[in-house]
């Protein structure tokens, strides 16, 4: 039973930066209908951008999470520009091949900028053990299910009482009737951009103290973050937070209880199930809007 | 009404003999090349069946690619049988496959389906990566050379070297082209037209829709099993890596590039994406960001394809 809540503790660390991810995922498909496959870079990047901030710049904790948001926020720009500017009002095929070549570019500039070798985060917060009964883990991990819930909860309160929020979630309704009643597209789509990116930005930059870090990570998180969306339902922030921690949560089982092989593997096989069941997804409503 | 014909001919006969001739002329690193261009020809051209003609975007070619050269790799290993008999089993193998996801997967429209064969895709390639026991995990399968061709009892010619390879990819590669230039013209082929332009209105005049898209999927993998499993002997071995989510991305985007739905497009989509980045000098280190740069100026810029483009130039004639 011990081990058990271990375990649980394990996949909710995990999952919180698959819910990060996937929820930024799924504001700018269900927003702007765009599938961006580099959405996993914006996580490489981030979690490249913290690591530079604490080992050259040795910048406090707080200060790096900065830099981290401002960075993946400039970035996410930069990938409306490419990806939705010249892109809307085609299918979303257009969207994932153009994104796909995003996704080699910002992979191979990394290589090439970076290099290849897998680098670790040790900050002054993974010397910090903490204890909560029989569950132990270091402060740097703690931090990823808190960051979550933090930011989690400032999106929705944006969403919900801003203008901004409004705007955005009047487009997600309905993007012709949106713009004839004033919301400035171009805005909503950069701002939505902006915040996807810094969330994986931030996910990436917390989970650089528990997994290595290097150009090709965004590979494996991106996919990842495509099952969560699915599972959760398309353009589904609550759903696409529940279905990361479930994710995690499962993940972190089925290792400990069957086979550390098939971890990577149980999120696709549960989402070919999920969607010959239910084609809109665990917590889905209709999505399709054709 | 004549004269475009004999042209067309005389280039179509023109371009064959440069094809074949071309491993006189090129180094063996030009040969290679021109080689892994076939083989995403043979790719391109099979996807355009279910993704350009029957207009369901599937990104698991890679997969499906990949059990076909992990077919001929085991079967080589386990069983010891030889290019020949691996290359039908790959065919099929590959195909029932296409069928196990088609069933499923074609229920869905648009991104879900397009996502569905991603998971399908990831899950192929985790299960070559994991399983070690029957794909060798990360080490892969050593896969022999295919060599000796014999026809009643003499030798014709033995396929070991570089340029073997290439003339069977040549010939295979036109094969791959005559069948489904026989296909689209085919009434198989208006049925995949017509559920890609309308599948509501083509199931309401009585066509079969699952049929039609079931059969363009499985034809599809069933051509990509056959590449796959001339490319594990190219290549001397299978490693999961050859067959990730990257290759399908890419497969689908030289289909894009070229111009899907297209005889052509698929064929100059896949030459050209290969074969670009290759020749721009010294600079190997940057073919991947190339690439990609190339990608994604191609579908903002020519989001029909070239030969979309080309058409549209000329009237708006389909």
């Amino acid at each position: 039973m011990d081990l058990f809540l271990q375990y649980l503790a394990n996949g909710i660390v995990v999952g919180s930066s698959y819910a990060l991810v996937a929820v930024g995922l799924t504001l700018v498909f269900g927003i702007l209908g765009v599938v961006n496959f580099a959405h996993g870079e914006f996580y490489m990047l981030g979690a490249y951008a913290g690591l530079t901030a604490i080992t050259v710049f040795h910048v406090p904790l707080p200060v790096a999470v900065a830099a981290v948001i401002v960075v993946s926020a400039l970035l996410g720009w930069g990938a409306e520009v490419i990806l939705h500017g010249p892109l809307k009002n085609r299918d979303a095929t257009s969207s994932i091949i153009s994104s796909f070549g995003l996704a080699v570019v910002l992979q191979n500039a990394a290589l090439i900028w970076i290099g290849p070798e897998p680098q670790l985060l040790q900050t002054s917060l993974s010397a910090i053990p903490v204890e909560i009964g029989p569950v132990f883990m270091p402060l740097q991990r703690l931090m990823l299910p808190i960051a979550t819930a933090v930011l989690l909860v400032a999106l929705h309160l944006v969403l919900r009482y801003t203008w901004t929020g409004r705007s955005l979630r009047a487009m997600a309704q309905h993007g012709t009737v949106a713009r004839l009643c004033g919301v400035r597209i171009k805005r909503v789509a950069i701002v939505t951009f902006m915040v996807a990116a810094a969330l994986a930005g931030v996910a990436g930059f917390l989970m650089s103290s528990v997994y290595m870090v290097h150009p090709l990570i965004g590979n494996m998180i991106v996919l990842k973050a495509f099952t969560v969306v699915i599972l959760g339902g398309m353009g589904q922030i609550g759903g696409a937070a529940a279905a990361g921690i479930l994710l995690g949560i499962t993940e972190s089982m089925t290792s400990a209880y069957l086979d550390n092989g098939l971890r990577d593997i149980v999120g696709f096989v549960i989402v070919i199930v999920v969607l010959l069941v239910r084609p809109n997804g665990l917590f889905g409503r209709k999505a399709d809007r054709s | 009404m004549k004269q475009p014909v004999i042209a067309f001919s005389v280039g179509a006969v023109a371009l064959v003999v440069l094809l074949v001739a071309a491993p006189f002329a090129a180094g063996g690193y030009e040969t290679n090349v021109l080689l892994q261009a076939l083989l995403y020809t043979m790719l391109t051209v099979s996807l355009n069946l279910v993704a350009g003609y029957a207009g369901q975007f599937s990104f698991s070619h890679g997969a499906f690619y990949g059990i076909g050269a992990y077919t001929t790799a085991i079967m080589g290993r386990d069983l010891g049988t030889g290019f020949w008999i691996n290359l039908p089993a790959g065919i099929v193998v590959a195909g029932l496959f296409g069928l196990l996801l088609g069933i499923p997967a074609l229920r869905l429209k648009g991104h879900f389906l397009a996502i569905v064969t991603i998971a399908f895709q990831s899950i192929v390639y985790l299960t070559l990566t994991q399983w070690v026991s029957v794909t060798g995990g990360q080490n892969g399968i050593a896969v022999p050379h295919i060599g000796a061709v014999g026809f009643g009892g003499h030798t014709l010619l033995g396929i070991t070297t570089l340029r073997g390879y290439y003339w069977l990819a040549l010939v295979m590669t036109a094969i791959v082209l005559f069948v489904s230039w026989r296909l689209v013209r085919s009434r198989i082929g208006r049925e995949w037209i017509a559920v890609r332009d309308d599948e509501t209105l083509a199931g309401a005049v009585g066509l079969d829709t699952m049929r039609a898209k079931l059969l363009a999927f499985v034809i599809s993998a069933a051509m990509a099993g056959a590449a796959g499993v001339l490319s594990a002997h190219v290549m001397q071995g299978v490693t999961p890596d050859d067959f990730t989510i990257w290759i399908s991305c890419s497969v689908v985007a030289m289909m894009v590039v070229g111009g899907r739905g297209t005889f052509v497009g698929p064929v100059l989509g896949a030459l050209l994406l290969t074969l670009l980045p290759e020749f721009l000098g010294g600079l190997a280190q940057y073919k991947m960001l190339i690439f990609g740069v190339l990608l994604v100026l191609a579908i903002t810029l020519v989001p029909e394809g070239i030969v979309g483009r080309v058409r549209q130039r000329r009237g708006g004639a389909r």
